[in-house]
This record gives structure tokens, C-alpha cells and sequence, in this order.
């Protein structure tokens, strides 16, 4: 901590690393970003480039995550973490220019292959976006929205008709996803009003217990609370905290305190579409290994 | 007022310059309405009014107001009255007055002085430059009321003297004999006056400078849309008064007065009278009835509404939904974009020619309801695609993304987010294209006809009509098949029919005119339902 805030400190730490030690590149950027954990990896990403058009946002990027933990994606703008979070949903599949190769395996099952099932995928890599961006419809509808398409609840005219109407499950699964949110407190009077009356901190809780509702594995979130003011800022922190002991978060964030305080593994990306640095969250923002990282996150430049 | 001494911050609006000039753009607000008033004839030109010759009373405010404003003027350029001007009125200003005082000469040297062409266009030169010198050179207080004021002036000052009267006639010996009565002269020149010097007038209000640009900005613009608004409600009005005697003649309230009406529900038929009879609405035209009415044209206008309501929007809806969602934005896209543009703007005499050529010879090759439908349907569609499209446009992409992020397939999202948050725009569109289809005429007469007469046997009894067969296809409306009449086609029929065909009903004009305004009724019903239907879904999608 006090090593980021003294940049004096930092840059002489810093020192050594500029030294050569005859390696390349390449083989320092293996290095740097080789980070051991214990148990298995949830998502096992290898060699992923992505181009949009003739734009190479993405260059042979490898990272394994681990399950049921927080992992936070850091660096500058424009620097393909945005992108990297999009292709462990395959939400790249949805922008018509891009392009791409390599590997992303989610419990050993390769994503970017024939015949794999988006719907499928999708409902097990959940993702929130950087704005708010609950449908124009009812509390409830907004949770209920994903499990009723996908057909898990029915509440359906004929469903209704024939008595075979899910509503009570629809109510526990509301109730829950709400709760999971932090959210159930402040809503559970107005479950039928329209979703866009809520507060933007509230409505991206919202956002979240819509994601938490179809029961995904992985939660992918870009930029939560960029967009929202230190108070429900910290609540979602929270959230985000309580989240990881079930789900796999992974979590694109500009705000590095943001990335110290919730995050277990960091991993940074520097522009050009590189992972630079990738480690324990306490070693990345204590001790990072490539000089570029340091100057980063002590506030050099990005 | 230099740039060097500053204006103060607060302005009181309780001095007598401000009141005189808030007065002047009474008087030029009360001249426009009088202008108008006189062009509708409304007031005439030849009576009185409140003691005065119109003439006398409109020539004195107009000299009143045209020598307040000038002397406005003349107290800001001499400090009397505390304004801010800039140094010139602006271009804008300088060309219309140029113009005005250009075309002003021009008149008076060629029709008082009975100047030749060599004589006028000198003259008018002369009092143009004067005019856009006057505008331009003494800075803007003069500048935009000196002109004006003059112009009101010399106005007024030819209405006091007669030089155009009441009865004044001004031939313009063009070869067709074009002539410009003093009913319409003296309307417009009073209208336009007043425009001016309220401009001027409004402007001195503000003390010039941007606060009195705007202010005469302002003027101008409520001026104009108090004039729009107005010519509208009369327009309404006019319809109103004329058509009201005509719908209501005969009307009786009571127990068993109305016509008989049959009800069959599995074989029942219940027989029963409307507590009501109105004639107008409920007859056809018949040689027995007591009064005669549209009721055929009614059910028919009705019938075609929504016939090409249902053919026109589950298709272009349809279309747009492919075009937006499913298309790939690119050549095929624009080339059916220019073409449904360019299909919205084909005349519909067009669309009725197609209805004849084609539709005709496939339905029973006669003029039919059906054949009527599917052309007005096919004159919708167009519109309906294009304001889908962009009303699914406007649908925020996050709501796909978010949507595509629960794993929730493309159709589905389609159905359950786009849709609904697209309907309000859908609904525009098919109400702005009902209120265009339901006053069509030319189609009608090519494909559906009708006659200047219509018997109450030919109303269309679309409902009734089904007939169930146990042969393919299974259902048929023949109906549908038959030739029934609409009220736009009817209200042409009637015009053009003349008054010897006329002798069945009591009185043509006023059968007429109620058919005029039960059109209207009938159109501005279908808006009211698209008005309250596209209420209720963006009731839904805000929040309240």
C-alpha cells in the first residue's frame, strides 16, 4: 500500500527490474504472467488473439482463472480487457468485424468450436455491463426475464390455464436473485413497478440479480460502478465480495484501489493488447515485476 | 449607449417608454386579428365597427401605431428613453425592408403616378436604397422602427384617404383578367403591417440589442403559430357549423324509435329498436325514407380502415423487423429503403390504378370492398415499414446486449424486448397512415365505387357475411366481393354530381356538408383510438 502511494519508493524498488537478465520478451512476458493457484482453473484461456477488422485488439493472450474467486482485469483504455471479458461469453460473436483465434476452455470444454450451445454457454457465463441497462419492464420481469425465456419458469397464458403456472417458484427465485443483490430490502414493496425508476445504483444491483437468476457459474462484469457514486459503489464492492465464495467473478475495472480491495488475482493489461503482469492481487500491486506495471499502477501514466 | 457605459443589471419594466411600447404591440396584435378577420370576412370591410367605418378605424391604428413606433425610435437615438441598440439592424432586416420599400415605390410611382417602366423602376430603386440605407446606416433603433413605422404610416394614410376603398378594384391587365379586390387587398396589407411594426415594436420593448431581437423573435413566432392554430380550429369550425344541421336533422330519442336490428346467436334471433334514430348516420338513401343518410358510406370507410390496418401492418411489420434485426446493413437495405420512401410518396391515383388493373380482374372482376382494402393496404404499407424500422432502430442496443447475455435467442429478444419497447413509434406511424388512407379518394373510385346515392341495401355486413362451406376453402364472405361506397368518395360524388341529381334529398348543401364532417368525425376517431392505444404501451415502458 504505501509503496503505491510513494512513487519515490516504487521507482527505486523499480530498479533492479530494468536490469537484463539475457531473456527475451517473450520469454519475460511468460514469465510475468505465469501465476500458480491451487485447484482447478474455471476458465483456461490460451493463445487468444482477436482482431476487429484490421485492428489487432488482442495478442496471444494466456490466463487460466480460477474458480469461486475474484479476478479483476486492470490498464489504460483501449488496452483489450473489455475484449478479453467478451470472449468468455462469446459476446464478440454478436460485432460483425471481429475475429477470433486461440483457446477458451470453460471446465475443459474448448468455446470456440462447432456446436456449442450460446444459450447454453450463456446462461452459465453470466454478464453485467458498464451502464445500467434493465429492460423497460417490471421489477420482477426484469429478474424472472432469462429463466422464463430459457423455459426453466412458466407463467405463460396456458401455463396459468392449465394450473401448471410456476409463479411461486418465480416469486423464491425473485426474492432470492434480489436478496443475492443486495437489493430485496429497498425493492420487495414496489416489485411491479418499472424497472428504469430505480436509482442507477440500484438499478445496476438489478442488472446484477437479472445475471445471478439464470444460475451461471461465471459472472463477467465490465466496469460495474464506473458509472455510479462512491456509495453504491461500495455496496456493489460488497456484493462482488459476498458473490465470490459462490460464482467465479471476473471483473474489468479502472479504478485500481477498486481492483486492491475486491480482487484475489489481478491481471494487467497494457496498450497494444498485451497481458502484461498477471498474479496474486498482493504481489501485482506490491511488488510487480516489469517496470511498465509499476509505472502504471503508482499513477506514471493510463 | 456606447460600448464604453455598461447597461444596468436590472431593468424595472414600469417605465412609460416600456408601457407605451407593450401598448403599440397590442395595437399591432389587435391589427393582425382584425386583418384576418377581414380576410374571412368575418368583419366587413364596408360596415362599422364600435362607431367607426372599418376602413377609417383600421387606416387611424395604423397611422397611430406606425407613428408610435417611429417615435420610439427617435427617443432611443436621442437618449430620451434609456435603451442598449447595437450599431445596424441586421442584414436580414435591411434586405426585407429594402424589398418592402422597393415594391412599395414601385406600386405608388406606377399606379398613383401612372409611371411607365422607365419611370417606376427608377423610383422603386430610389425608395429600396432609401430603405436599406435607413435600415443600416443610423444604428438599430432607427433603424428597425423608422422603416417599419413609415410603412404603417403611409398605409394607414391611403386607407383614411379613400385612395383604396372599400370597393376598390385593381386590375392587374394580365391576360386572365386577374384583378385584386379591396377584400383581399386591404386584409393582407394590414396583416403585413402589422407584422412589421409589431416586430418594431417588440424590439423597442426589449430595448433593443439581443434582448429586443429576441423579443421580436418572439413576437413573430407567436404571432405565426397563433395564426396556424387558429386557421386550423376554423377550419374545423367552419365544417362543424355548416355540417351540424344536416347530421342532426331528423334525430328522435325514445323508446322503440330507432331502426329495427336483428341479433342471431345459434339460431335465435332476437328483434329489437334502438332508443335512438338518427338518420343521417343509421339511413341509406331510399325513396321511402323520411330522411335520407350515409350509413353505407359510414360501415364502408370503417370496413376499409381496418381491412388494410390488418393486411398492412403484421406485413410491414414483418418487413421491418427483417430489415433491422435480420439484415445485414448494407446495399439491400438502402435499396429497400429508397424504395419504400419512394412508395410512400407515389400518388395515389397510382396505387388505385394497380387496384384496377390487378386486383380487380383477381376478385370477381368488379369493384369491390376487398379489392378497396387491399389497395389502401397496400398505399399503408409503405409507411408502416418505414416508421417500424426506425422506431426498432431507436431501441437502445443494450437491451440486445444485455438480452443476448442471458442467453435468450435472438427471436426471443425480438419479441419480448424490441417489440414492446418499438410499439409507441409503430403506432405512430399506423395512425399518421390512417389518417392518410381514410380520406383517400381516387383509389376508391377505381376499385371500389360507390355512387353519388347510396342505398342503405348496400352497406357492407362484413361480420355477417362469413359463410362456412364443407368444401374448400371452407370459409367465404361474399361480402366482401360487393361494391359499397366510402365517405370520401361519396362527399366527391355528391360535389360533382350538381343540383340535378340532387333531387332525392331534401337539401344537397346541407347533405353535404354533414358528409364532410361526419368524414371528419370518422378520421379523427381512428386517431383518437391510435392516440389512446400508443398512450398505454409507453405508460408501460416509462415509469411514473
Amino acid at each position: 500500500m504505501s509503496e503505491i502511494e510513494s512513487p519515490q519508493k516504487g521507482a527505486e524498488t523499480a530498479q533492479p527490474r530494468q536490469t537484463t537478465t539475457g531473456e527475451s520478451d517473450e520469454q519475460l512476458r511468460a514469465e510475468w504472467t505465469d501465476y500458480d493457484f491451487d485447484g482447478e482453473a474455471k476458465l483456461a484461456v490460451e493463445d487468444l488473439d482477436v482482431h476487429y477488422g484490421d485492428e489487432h485488439a488482442l495478442k496471444g493472450v494466456s490466463m487460466d482463472i480460477p474458480e469461486r474467486s475474484v479476478t479483476a482485469l486492470i490498464g489504460p483504455s483501449g488496452c483489450g480487457k473489455s475484449t478479453y471479458l467478451r470472449c468468455l461469453n462469446r459476446m464478440n460473436d454478436r460485432i460483425n468485424s471481429a475475429r477470433v483465434d486461440g483457446s477458451v476452455q470453460l471446465d475443459e470444454n474448448e468455446l470456440y468450436q462447432e456446436g456449442v450451445d450460446l444459450v447454453e454457454l450463456r446462461k452459465r457465463v453470466g454478464m453485467v455491463f458498464q451502464s445500467p441497462n434493465p429492460f423497460p419492464k417490471s421489477i420482477r420481469e426484469n429478474i424472472s426475464y432469462g429463466p422464463r425465456k430459457h423455459g426453466t419458469i412458466d407463467t405463460g397464458l396456458l401455463a396459468r390455464l392449465f394450473g401448471r403456472s410456476d409463479e411461486e417458484s418465480e416469486e423464491r427465485l425473485v426474492e432470492r436473485s434480489l436478496r443475492q443483490a443486495a437489493l430485496w430490502d429497498e425493492v420487495k414493496d414496489r416489485l411491479d413497478d418499472n424497472a428504469l425508476g430505480l436509482s442507477g445504483g440500484q438499478q445496476q444491483r438489478l442488472c446484477i440479480a437479472r445475471a445471478l437468476a439464470t444460475d451461471p457459474e461465471v459472472l463477467l462484469m465490465d466496469e460495474p460502478a464506473s458509472a455510479l457514486d462512491p456509495i453504491a459503489t461500495s455496496k456493489i464492492e460488497e456484493l462482488i465480495h459476498e458473490l465470490s465464495r459462490e460464482y467465479t467473478v471476473v471483473i474489468v475495472t479502472h479504478n485500481m484501489q477498486q481492483a486492491e480491495r475486491i480482487s484475489d488475482q489481478t491481471a494487467v493489461f497494457l496498450t497494444g493488447g498485451r497481458l502484461a503482469e498477471y498474479g496474486r492481487t498482493e504481489q501485482i500491486f506490491a511488488d510487480p515485476q516489469s517496470q511498465r506495471v509499476d509505472d502504471y499502477i503508482s499513477g506514471k501514466f493510463g | 449607449m456606447s460600448g464604453a457605459t455598461r447597461t444596468r443589471l436590472i431593468r424595472s419594466n414600469t417605465t412609460t417608454a416600456v408601457a407605451v411600447a407593450a401598448i403599440s404591440i397590442g395595437i399591432a396584435a389587435v391589427l393582425f386579428g382584425l386583418g384576418f378577420a377581414a380576410m374571412f370576412e368575418l368583419i366587413a370591410l364596408t360596415g362599422t365597427l364600435v362607431g367607426f367605418p372599418t376602413l377609417t378605424l383600421l387606416g387611424a391604428l395604423l397611422v397611430v401605431q406606425g407613428g408610435a413606433v417611429v417615435t420610439f425610435g427617435l427617443g432611443s437615438r436621442f437618449s430620451v428613453v434609456e435603451t442598449n441598440p447595437r450599431p445596424d439592424a441586421g442584414a436580414v432586416a435591411a434586405v426585407v425592408f429594402a424589398l418592402v420599400w422597393f415594391v412599395g415605390g414601385g406600386i405608388v410611382a406606377s399606379q398613383l403616378f401612372g409611371l411607365g417602366l422607365v419611370g417606376w423602376l427608377p423610383a422603386a430603386l430610389l425608395t429600396g436604397g432609401v430603405g436599406f440605407a435607413v435600415t443600416v446606416l443610423p444604428g438599430e433603433d432607427i433603424g428597425s422602427t423608422a422603416p417599419a413605422g413609415a410603412v404603417a404610416v403611409l398605409t394607414g394614410l391611403v386607407f383614411l384617404s379613400d385612395l383604396v376603398g372599400a370597393q376598390s378594384v385593381w386590375g392587374l391587365g394580365w391576360e386572365q383578367q386577374a384583378s385584386l379586390t379591396a377584400e383581399f387587398m386591404i386584409p393582407v396589407l394590414t396583416v403585413f403591417c402589422a407584422l412589421l411594426t409589431g416586430w418594431a415594436a417588440a424590439k423597442a420593448y426589449g430595448g433593443f440589442g439581443a434582448r429586443g431581437r429576441r423579443a421580436g423573435a418572439y413576437l413573430l413566432i407567436y404571432l405565426n403559430a397563433g395564426a396556424i392554430v387558429t386557421v386550423l380550429f376554423s377550419l374545423v369550425a367552419f365544417t362543424l357549423f355548416k355540417g351540424l344541421p344536416g347530421l342532426f336533422r331528423g334525430v328522435a330519442v325514445g323508446a322503440g324509435v330507432g331502426p329495427q336490428s336483428t341479433i342471431s346467436l345459434f339460431g335465435f334471433g332476437f328483434s329489437f329498436s334502438l332508443p335512438v334514430a338518427w338518420p343521417f348516420v343509421m339511413n341509406g338513401v331510399g325513396l321511402l325514407n323520411e330522411f335520407n343518410g350515409v350509413l353505407p358510406a359510414i360501415v364502408g370507410t370503417f370496413w376499409l380502415v381496418v381491412g388494410a390496418v390488418l393486411f398492412a401492418v403484421p406485413l410491414g411489420v414483418g418487413a421491418a423487423i427483417f430489415l433491422t434485426e435480420y439484415a445485414e446493413r448494407g446495399r439491400f437495405t438502402q435499396v429497400v429503403e429508397v424504395a419504400t420512401n419512394g412508395l410512400w410518396s407515389t400518388p395515389s391515383i397510382v396505387f388505385g390504378l394497380f387496384g384496377f388493373a390487378f386486383l380487380i380482374p383477381r376478385f370477381g372482376n368488379g369493384k369491390s370492398l376487398l379489392s378497396g382494402m387491399l389497395t389502401l393496404g397496400f398505399m399503408l404499407l409503405p409507411l408502416v415499414v418505414i416508421t417500424s424500422r426506425e422506431a426498432m432502430l431507436a431501441v437502445p442496443d443494450e437491451y440486445r446486449d444485455a438480452s443476448a447475455a442471458l442467453g435468450v435467442t435472438k427471436w426471443q429478444t425480438i419479441r419480448s424486448v424490441v417489440l414492446p419497447a418499438a410499439l409507441p413509434g409503430v403506432v405512430t406511424g399506423v395512425i399518421l397512415g390512417v389518417g392518410r388512407i381514410a380520406g383517400e379518394t381516387a383509389p376508391i373510385l377505381l376499385t371500389m365505387a360507390g355512387g353519388v346515392f347510396v342505398p342503405g341495401s348496400q352497406t357492407a355486413n362484413v361480420l355477417g357475411g362469413f359463410q362456412f362451406t364443407a368444401s374448400p376453402p371452407f370459409v367465404a364472405n361474399p361480402q366482401l366481393l360487393e361494391a359499397t361506397s366510402a365517405l370520401p368518395y361519396q362527399l366527391y360524388a355528391l360535389i360533382t354530381a350538381g343540383v340535378g341529381a340532387s333531387g332525392n334529398v331534401g337539401n344537397p348543401d346541407e347533405f353535404r356538408w354533414a358528409t364532410a364532417l361526419v368524414l371528419l368525425a370518422v378520421v379523427l376517431s381512428f386517431y383518437a383510438v391510435g392516440i389512446v392505444t400508443r398512450y398505454y404501451f409507453r405508460r408501460r415502458l416509462n415509469y411514473e
